[in-house]
């Protein structure tokens, strides 16, 4: 018999049908993955006939025998209370900051009526989730972990009152590239340890293959493509299957060999450091950037790959010109570069950031933020001449020249990140530092920004600064690169031979996750 | 936390010299002193009255010597109630103007917590649209105005309440404090209603309360386990200043009705330019209010464990 | 905006009335109708009666609303303008300039202000610029304190970044990327500064330490009518009236735009 069954499930929202059509079937042990972009529904699908998101169902949902539809919050705080476990996508904002991993644990192993858990209860249950020293980590506040440990105890707490099925809400995209493995291993551990049933929600098609058993890809609220994981995976019948799978960047896809030769050093970072001073007397200072040593070439592109808190994007900051530099010097073509950039200096390199929205001033007309740099740098243009300019731009980044006259609200993610780089071109630079710059947007428009930035690469020459923590990604326009972790750089050099004989421990983590 | 103890009292030093010294310097430098009465002292008696207080040396000297009593708790005798000691009229004054501040704090907290809870459920609902007009209207109402209507209204008109004092002892007589109280303590509780309905509906609609009902919990369960200590934040970060609004506030509320606090000898000392009393008053209110922001400092690393970094 | 336009018309209607009402009446603030002293309401022409010297209660809450309602603008500008200025400075900055700026507030903050100002009242005599002075040095560390959290929060938006990065020059950054998004956030807190100026300097009127005779203010008739209000309580009950009325509706107002922007 089936653990948990959807029978053409719908989710309504204010009368409008947001999921169509879902039907699945989850037995024990079993895990069923639901695939797709942001605003495809799979959050809705599994969330909604619990109660914890909003709208509400039609058709079937059955969890051991019960329908689900048509219950009220009363009998649905039941069935979670008894039979459910959930995860969720972001540790850190979904575990209470104020109460203790202790707290936290002892309050979900209670939540079924189970009776209040000893001190040797909570540690056996983080040991079994695989946190190192559980017995000193009971004490901590959620802060005070790790991410990949934080998203341990939302597992262990979800676990705690021994559900039949959990539901995982995008577990590991929130997570640092080389945990999501481990955190993708673990799930799958316990569910063949107790037996319970998996509903995975997931962006991270590659993960899919070796942890689920089933998929089913959904665009638009409904279910485009199911079959087993390994079937869809390997060969995606539908067309939005495939375009998904297409745009998920694989180290297994071959190098590009069409990169624009690399001439003379550009830049060069020589013994960069980055000290922040903590704010008070009796705070030491943070060492974010440790003496590294990073060149970039004209025409080359130079990925800096790291996990969040790596420094990545300090060093990005510093070579842009935009963030302090405690120590070390910044040369460009062989000339140092003072801490103070003339104008002149400032625009040979070029930033754009990860927020697409936040990148551009919510009170500018687009064709009034691309022309800003043209504004200072060439005061010698016209009006007539810096809008013949800002079209150009829009040309190159491949928008309508009709968007000029709207506002960043009028404008969707792919499109806002199109003017942010139109207005990084628009200043000549020789170099863009693109820092996560692909990193908010949905997959599907994140591989059309990727194939921007490498013609831009190739056609061009501007040479780039690749800051992300997505290996595979930057191996796809990127000549070298540089990985770091805690500040230093533990390894660098060309694209083919970092994925081929990876030295470093964490190159080698990262190698093996992409 | 011992960190966070010890920079507030460093930074308070600075603080308290500051309020000492600018204090001191206006008394003294200002035209006018308390001598200047309606008829001239003959220059003899003049003399031996400013030597008898000190008001002869000079004025580094004064100083020093001011800091040095104060440290050893001796403010000397006031210039104005000749009988008293500074620490004497303090010591009478306090307990009224603490118990008429405390006692509207406590009142103000009630009654806002609960307005704001009761609100924070129902966002958009008639009683949360109710509530917070009246936490507006209430807030915006000052404690000149509220007093005097209290006392023409309750006083003199149904002549329920007495309009002023205090009866035999401090707190012999309850019906004595009802009304200045409440004057008080209205705009307080209006603007903790308004910070906790917020607090509340802010901290409802974070990621971990989707977490606490995903486990099942009960609407009092989440609130009191998950919700309520960051609902708290702003309104400790207001509780901080207010109080020692509500001890200025009193100033008014005193002279309405003739309570014998700490605010009215201020207000009599300042107009009768009683140097040792008023700077007296100024340095145990700034040292209240230091108090105070040390006492929500300690509350929010109570309230949200991060912010203990 | 239906829900702003309503307190907004309130205070509206008031600050006409109290600009205009003095030129139609026959009474100054300050003349003596000795054959009505303590004139009932609606008697000789004395709509609201006279007060116990004889002068005209209409008048006269027309003058001190306009005076309570002159200072509280007066001030509230002044405060915002050091304010924005000192909070965009200690924001934009950053580090020990903000912090040793952000200490200033801290410890002005700290100090018993009331009592502060009352003391300069005493001690330089009593005059309408002090009751400014007094005023704008207490009101200004708030919208210092939330100008400079809002500019830290742009400082390190990308597009101020970007910006940066092409060289704008920093006023035109303040002017053009900043200054316009902290601009509603502002007006708000400069109305809600408002109802806080008008009760400080009411209360040390009440005090009779704010405004003199022969100028008056809502304060100053509060505590008249507070005095005397076992004989006249309209005396206490109208001025006190419009003052709460002027109070509640800025507090809405400002609420509602603040609710708007923040």
């Amino acid at each position: 018999m089936s653990l948990y069954r959807l029978d053409a499930m719908g989710v309504t929202i204010d009368g409008r049908d947001l999921v169509r059509g879902v039907s699945l079937e989850i037995a024990p042990g079993e895990c069923v993955a639901l695939a797709g972009a942001s605003g495809s529904g799979k959050s809705l699908t599994s969330l909604t006939p619990f109660g914890l998101s909003a709208g509400t169902i039609t058709g079937s949902a059955m969890l051991e025998g019960q329908e689900l539809a048509g219950l009220d919050e009363a009998d649905l705080r039941k069935v979670r209370r008894a039979s459910v476990g959930f995860v969720f996508q972001q540790p850190l904002t979904a575990l209470t900051p104020h109460r203790t991993a202790a707290q936290h644990l002892t309050e979900s192993a209670m939540q079924a009526g189970g009776a209040r858990p000893d001190r040797n209860t909570l540690v056996a249950m983080l040991d079994a989730v695989g946190l190192a020293d559980p017995a000193i980590k009971l004490r901590r506040y959620p802060h005070q972990l790790s991410g990949g440990e934080r998203q341990r105890l939302m597992i262990a707490c979800a676990i705690a009152h021994r559900p039949k099925l959990l539901i995982a809400d995008e577990p590991v995209s929130a997570l640092d590239a080389h945990l999501r493995a481990e955190i993708m291993a673990l799930l799958t551990r316990l569910r063949r340890e107790t037996g319970m049933g998996l509903l995975l929600v997931s962006h991270d098609l590659a993960s899919l293959e070796h942890h689920a058993d089933r998929v089913l890809v959904m665009q638009g609220g409904q279910v485009v493509e199911a079959g087993a994981a390994q079937a869809i995976a390997r060969a995606p019948q539908h067309a939005y299957s495939q375009a998904l799978w297409a745009a998920t960047p694989s180290l297994n896809a071959a190098l590009p060999d069409d990169l624009h030769v690399p001439g003379a050093p550009l830049v060069e970072a020589q013994d960069l450091t980055v000290r922040f001073a903590g704010n008070g007397l009796f705070t030491r200072p943070v060492i974010a950037v440790d003496a590294v040593d990073l060149t970039v070439h004209q025409g080359e592109a130079v990925a800096l790959i790291g996990g969040s808190g790596s420094g990545k994007s300090t060093i990005g900051r510093a070579i842009a010109g935009l963030g302090p530099v405690s120590a070390g010097a910044m040369l460009w073509k062989g000339a140092p570069l003072p801490a103070r950039r003339s104008r002149e200096q400032r625009r040979m390199i070029q930033p754009v950031f990860q927020d697409p929205v936040a990148s551009l001033d919510p009170r500018w007309r687009v064709s009034d933020i691309i022309a800003e740099p043209l504004v200072h740098l060439r005061p010698d243009l016209t009006s007539w001449g810096r809008a013949g300019l800002v079209k150009k731009a829009l040309q190159m980044v491949e928008l309508d020249g009709a968007l000029a006259d709207r506002t960043p609200a009028g404008l969707s993610g792919g499109q806002a990140q199109r003017v942010a780089i139109a207005r990084a071109l628009v200043a000549e630079p020789q170099m863009l530092v693109l820092d996560e710059a692909t990193s908010a947007l949905d997959p599907l428009v994140a591989v059309q920004i990727v194939a921007l930035l490498k013609r831009l690469q190739r056609d061009q020459g501007i040479a780039m600064l690749v800051i992300t923590h997505d290996l595979a990604l930057a191996a796809q326009f990127c000549h070298r690169a540089a990985v770091l972790e805690a500040g230093r750089i533990v390894e660098q050099g060309p694209m083919a031979q970092l994925i081929a004989e990876p030295q470093a421990a964490m190159t080698i983590k990262l190698v093996a996750a992409s | 936390m011992r960190a966070l103890v010890l920079r507030r009292l460093l930074t308070a030093i600075p603080t308290l010299l500051l309020v000492l010294l600018a204090s001191f310097a206006l008394m003294r430098f200002a035209p006018g002193g308390p001598f200047d009465g309606e008829r001239p002292l003959a220059p003899e008696t003049r003399a031996a009255l400013e030597a008898a207080y000190g008001l002869n040396l000079p004025m580094g000297e004064q100083f020093a010597l001011f800091l040095q009593r104060t440290l050893t708790g001796d403010f000397g005798p006031s210039l104005v109630y000749r009988d008293f000691t500074v620490t004497q009229l303090i010591a009478d004054s306090l307990p009224v103007s603490l118990t008429l501040g405390g006692l509207a704090i406590l009142l103000a907290l009630v009654l806002g917590l609960a307005a704001g809870m009761v609100a924070a459920l129902r966002p958009g609902g008639w009683a949360d649209e109710t509530l917070m007009l009246v936490a507006t209207i209430v807030t915006a109402l000052p404690s000149f105005v509220t007093g005097p209507l209290l006392a023409l209204i309750f006083g003199l008109w149904l002549g329920l309440l007495p309009v002023g004092g205090l009866g035999d002892g401090l707190l012999s007589a309850p019906q004595y404090w009802i009304m200045p109280v409440i004057a008080l303590a209205l705009p307080v509780a209006g603007a903790i209603a308004k910070l906790a309905r917020a607090g509340l509906a802010a901290a409802l609609a974070q990621e971990h309360i989707r977490t606490a009902r995903a486990r099942g919990l009960g609407t009092g369960a989440i609130i009191a386990r998950h919700a309520l200590r960051p609902a708290l934040v702003p309104v400790v970060s207001y509780l901080g200043p207010a109080a020692a609004g509500l001890l200025t506030g009193a100033v008014v509320i005193e002279t309405v009705f003739a309570l014998p606090g700490l605010g009215r000898y201020f207000v009599q000392g300042a107009l009768n330019r009683d140097y040792p009393l008023i700077m007296a008053v100024i340095l145990l209110y700034a040292a209240l209010i230091i108090a105070f922001n040390l006492i929500a400092d300690l509350l929010y690393g109570w309230l949200d464990p991060r912010s203990r970094a | 905006m239906k829900r702003i336009a309503l307190p907004a018309a309130i205070v509206a209607l008031i600050a006409l009335a109290a600009l205009v009402l003095p030129m139609l009446l026959p009474w100054s603030h300050d003349a003596i109708d000795w054959d009505h002293v303590r004139a009932a309401p609606a008697t000789a022409g004395h709509w609201l009666g006279t007060d116990e010297l004889g002068r005209d209660r209409l008048a006269r809450l027309a003058v001190a609303t306009r005076i309570t309602l002159a200072v509280a603008l007066a001030a509230a500008l002044v405060s915002m303008l050091v304010g924005i200025g000192w909070g965009m400075i200690a924001g934009w900055a950053g580090g020990r300039t903000d912090e040793l700026m952000m200490r200033i507030v801290d410890a002005l903050y700290a100090l018993p202000f009331m009592f502060i100002v009352i003391v300069l009242m005493v001690v330089f005599g009593r005059s309408i610029l002090l009751v400014f002075v007094g005023i704008g040095l207490v009101e200004w560390l708030t919208m210092a304190r939330i100008v400079r959290g809002q500019v830290m929060t742009l400082r390190h938006r990308p597009f101020v970044l970007a910006a940066e990065a092409s060289g704008v020059p920093v006023r035109v950054i303040l002017a053009r990327h900043i200054l316009p998004n902290i601009a509603g956030v502002a007006l708000a807190y400069l109305t809600l500064t408002l109802p806080g100026i008008i009760m400080i300097e009411s209360f040390l009127s009440f005090l009779g330490l704010g405004v003199q005779e022969p100028l008056t203010s809502l304060g100053i008739l509060v505590k008249e009518g507070a005095d005397d209000m076992d004989v006249a309580p309209m005396g206490l009950l109208v001025p006190g009236g419009v003052m709460v009325t002027l109070l509640v509706c800025l507090t809405l107002v400002g609420e509602r735009l603040r609710d708007r922007f923040a």
